[in-house]
């Protein structure tokens, strides 16, 4: 499944959709960015309600396939430009975590 | 990060690798707010430089192209309605009185204040690691006083060095006897 799947069977926002094509594998939910670093794998959709500078940093460290961003939380638009340039993918959705990450895991 | 022991290891490590040799770490704390307060006399940062380090994508590493340590402590105080500064002379411009200081304030009370865990912990490991660098440790809290520099520890000590595992434990006792003195 690709970023561009994920986010028509799940009716996520596209905020940055840097690679669409990107194959997404498992599902990583966190909120204490260090934390997240050492954990989310490469691939996963990261789902979170961190909307600092520093959630691009980590979903680029960590080589997220796409970050979701739940309960409908907005980024700024520095934080828009940095992930553009970074090539971060990211969405949006109004649900909250859990159940963002219980329709994910149903459609991946 | 978890304990704000580990920003403060973290960040200390900035100034290892900046060559300094004294590394001062004061914690200061009144009722409801926590002052944590790096500072050292190594090579410093050129301005340029300096207004990028709270930026993640800034890092000295050549390994990979993001560094967190600076963003991540600067977060861990701002989410606490705290306040994060950082101020640093380079010794291409300030031969006689370089180094950098990184200072962040956290509101104690605040719902989303990092436990500062555990810092004897970060300070031992910082003094085994580099044994050679003056290590001045302060932590002042209300009617309390926790100190430790280790220029007096090698006073004392002549020529043993400091990461022996006897000294190490010493250390880590001396500290420990300090925090639970009323």
């Amino acid at each position: 499944m690709t970023v561009q799947d994920l986010i028509s069977r799940c009716h996520f926002t596209p905020v940055v959709l840097a690679d669409p094509e990107r194959e997404v594998s498992g599902c990583y939910v966190g909120d204490l960015l260090s934390w997240v670093m050492g954990r989310a794998q490469a691939g996963n959709v990261w789902i979170t309600i961190m909307t600092n500078v520093n959630t691009v940093a980590v979903g680029s460290l960590a080589d997220v396939s796409a970050v979701v961003l739940a309960e409908g939380v907005t980024l700024e638009q520095p934080v828009i430009d940095c992930a553009e340039a970074r090539g971060v993918n990211i969405l949006s959705t109004d649900l909250p975590a859990y159940e963002t990450a219980v329709l994910v895991h149903s459609v991946i | 990060m978890k304990e704000l022991s580990l920003n403060i290891l973290d960040i200390a490590k900035n100034s290892v690798k900046a060559g300094a040799d004294t590394v001062e770490i004061a914690l200061t704390e009144t009722e409801d707010q926590l002052e944590i307060r790096i500072s050292d006399n190594g090579c410093g940062m050129t301005p340029e430089f300096l207004a990028s380090v709270t930026d993640p994508f800034t890092t000295t590493r050549t390994t990979r192209k993001v560094g967190l340590g600076i963003p991540l402590f600067k977060l861990a105080s701002e989410q606490t309605g705290g306040t994060f500064h950082i101020e640093s002379r380079d010794q291409a411009a300030h031969p006689k009185d370089h180094g950098t200081v990184t200072a962040a304030t956290f509101m104690k009370n605040h719902l989303d204040f990092t436990p500062l865990g555990d810092v004897i912990s970060s300070v031992v490991t910082l003094i085994q690691a580099d044994p050679d660098i003056r290590w001045v440790y302060t932590h002042t809290m209300p009617g309390k006083e926790v100190r430790l520099d280790t220029n007096e520890l090698k006073a004392v000590l002549g020529d043993v060095p400091l990461n022996i595992p006897e000294v190490i434990a010493w250390i880590t006792d001396y500290l420990r006897e300090q925090y639970e003195t009323a």
